[in-house]
């Protein structure tokens, strides 16, 4: 197998020019041809992965310069995953809405320069070339959720930038404090330079400040207020909340086990951040059963399971470590393919409230199942792919106060599933429209199964992904058949008796919100309280 | 008073960047005015420039072009990388301006609190 194709920063750049060639092109062409170029994206992709897996990590120094001054472009085992998972994302999405009606040629091209960023992101090995992306990502990202400017969108956009403004002012600072104490910016050299330091403490500052911002962008515990306005505002269409869920967030979670390993001589934050998983996890699932939105629902469930993420990826063992990494792919699945699925639902209903939507079913039955799946795989049923990632983790985190953790992450995760399935049963008011779109059932169905093949193929897809082969019989053995049956019908009793009687906290639960004073102010305390934890810690 | 001015006089300008930026965060902690916010936080991005900027400078240092000796000039990287840098707090603070105008055409406030109340509305 010799290397990818075509170069690394062709791939990046693919999306991108594409989408701004079709812009000059007559309303019939572009489409056809933005949708080409992210479809050629996912191949070149696809080979870039096969190429990766089988053969050897693609590394490329930009414009030819030598190592250390060149910008570096790295696809490795952790990137080029994600890097498929990206493209494809897109594909599937962008062919799922190809005939709504938000989707006009400024839209689809910023939904292309979305996908370039994530790219560049994933594929960068230059602190500062990761910069330029996320600041990339993020004024598109701004401009996307407000695109229908329906309600508070302009609000919510707002705040998402300038939190996340915030935190990328900290990252600047963060690479310039790098830069003054190893003379470099790209990623492994200064792994191997800031292990030559004669003192550790003189790199604690800087890579405080980094790590906050990759928190707020991967929305751990205090810092998550914009993940749920920007994934589930109201104006945001369907298939923006799917990749914003599905992929940008795992940008986050990608840099945070990159620099983890980058920052690996200066400090030993493991503990902190798998308390903190543990603790987003927690309040994810607690404003998911509070919320009525079904995107709400969805958006804070994000934040729930990038917690669970993270916890895998910290608790230390190697099983933990890759169930965390193939829940990224798996949380990308199923999370992608409800939202898809809600955007459809609250198109057809005309309304977001989970108490007015009844019936999702009988009215549109290929939703209902997509939905149905896209529920059994988050919430581990066994035969569909969450149960094999939650088994990993869980097998790494045995017969330690994790584990623990874990079932109550699980049964969060069904009680506030349980709420949102409720939409699916009843009778609708109205008589069923006849479907309309062929791509959208089709590209649910795909999603869906995939979901199941993750399930049933469990071991031999991480094997595939990552490498590394470890058994996942355990997931379907009759004790965790019996724990999900038996979680199951707790999370139905205590929804029915627990918590439909205690409307009035979840009223007030979902009416609190944080200002923007209040929310820098978390930014400020996480670094704080990162930066003592590292000093202590060193 | 001859102690604070002789500690103010012996910082350097990478020392009162970092300053700088501990003032822009205090400021988009307190102040509930969304104007203020906006530029402390463009602030905050303008002393990250400073400090970078400022990394391996030397009094005598001059710009990185062609025909300046190579011992006297100052380090390229930074100047390369935050002309990148000021570019994209120049959009980031134009677009925060411009959804600003948005939300009090829409909203007429200009308090983030009051924001929030109306927003419910």
């Amino acid at each position: 197998m010799n290397g990818p194709i075509i170069p690394l920063h062709v791939l990046v750049l693919l999306p991108v020019l594409t989408g701004a060639a079709a812009y000059v092109l007559p309303r019939r062409a572009y489409q056809g041809v933005m949708l080409t170029g992210s479809i050629a994206a996912a191949a070149f992709a696809l080979q870039l992965f096969i190429s990766v897996r089988w053969g050897s990590d693609a590394v490329q120094y930009v414009a030819g310069w030598p190592e250390v001054i060149a910008i570096q472009l790295t696809a490795d085992t952790y990137s080029a995953p994600l890097v498929l998972l990206t493209a494809l994302f897109f594909s599937c999405t962008f062919l799922f809405s190809t005939m709504a009606g938000y989707m006009d040629k400024t839209f689809m091209f910023l939904f292309l320069m979305l996908e370039s960023a994530l790219f560049a992101i994933f594929l960068s090995g230059d602190l500062f070339n990761i910069y330029v992306a996320m600041e990339l990502a993020m004024i598109t990202i701004a401009i996307l959720i407000m695109y229908k400017q329906e309600k508070q969108a302009v609000y919510d956009a707002m705040l998402y930038i300038m939190m996340n403004f915030i935190a990328m002012a900290f990252f600047m600072l963060g690479i310039a404090y790098i830069y003054r104490l190893t003379g470099v910016l790209d990623l492994q050299v200064i792994s191997r330079r800031l292990a030559e330091l004669e003192d550790p403490r003189a790199a604690v500052v800087p890579y405080a400040m980094i790590m906050t911002a990759v928190a707020v962008k991967s929305a751990l515990l205090p810092l998550f207020s914009w993940l749920p306005r920007a994934h589930g505002a109201p104006s945001a269409p369907g298939i923006i909340s799917a990749v914003l869920s599905g992929v940008q967030v795992k940008a986050g979670v990608y840099l945070l086990v990159r620099l983890h390993q980058v920052f690996a001589p200066v400090a030993d934050t493991r503990l902190f951040f798998l308390i903190l998983g543990f603790l987003t996890a927690a309040a994810g699932f607690l404003l998911a059963i509070a919320q009525k939105d079904i995107k709400l629902i969805l958006a804070y469930h994000t934040i729930s399971q990038v917690g669970l993420i993270v916890m895998g990826l910290n608790l230390g063992t190697e099983e933990a470590f890759w169930g965390g990494m193939y829940h990224m792919i798996n949380h990308a699945l199923f999370k992608g393919l409800l939202f898809l699925s809600a955007g459809v639902i609250i198109e057809d209903y005309g309304t977001r409230s989970y108490a007015e939507i009844r019936g999702v079913f009988t009215r549109m039955p290929v939703i209902g199942i997509a939905t149905i799946a896209g529920v059994l795989g988050i919430t581990g049923a066994p035969f569909f792919n969450g149960s094999i990632s939650k088994y990993f983790i869980q097998l790494g985190a045995q017969g330690s106060l994790g584990e623990l953790g874990l079932y109550l992450i699980n049964f969060g995760t069904i009680l506030s599933f349980v709420k949102y399935s409720t939409i699916l049963f009843g009778t609708p008011e109205t008589e069923p429209k006849p479907s309309r779109d062929p791509f959208v059932a089709g590209i649910s169905l795909v999603f869906g199964a995939a979901i199941l093949a993750g399930g049933i193929f469990g071991s031999q897809a991480v094997a595939l992904i990552y490498g590394p082969s470890y058994s996942a019989a355990g997931a379907l053995s009759g004790e965790k058949i019996l724990i999900f049956a038996a979680t199951l019908a707790l999370g139905i009793a205590v929804y029915r008796f627990g918590v439909q009687r205690i409307g009035d906290f979840l009223a007030a639960v979902r009416g609190f919100k944080f200002s923007f004073n209040q929310i820098t102010v978390f930014i400020s305390l996480f670094f704080v309280l990162l930066l003592g934890f590292s000093y202590a810690s060193v | 008073m001859a102690s604070v001015a002789e500690f103010f006089s012996r910082l350097s300008l990478s020392d009162m960047a970092v300053g700088l930026f501990f003032i822009g965060l205090y400021g988009a902690m307190t102040q509930r005015n969304i104007i203020k916010t906006i530029m402390s936080v463009g602030i905050m991005d303008a002393a990250a420039i400073v400090f970078f900027v400022m990394i391996n400078f030397e009094p005598g240092h001059r710009s990185p072009v062609a025909g300046t000796p190579a011992d006297q000039m100052a380090d390229p990287i930074p100047q390369a990388l935050m002309i990148t840098a000021i570019v994209i707090g120049v959009s980031v603070v134009a677009m925060c301006l411009a959804m600003y105008m948005r939300v009090v055409f829409r909203y007429k406030t200009a308090d983030w609190n009051t924001l929030i109340r109306r927003l419910g509305d």
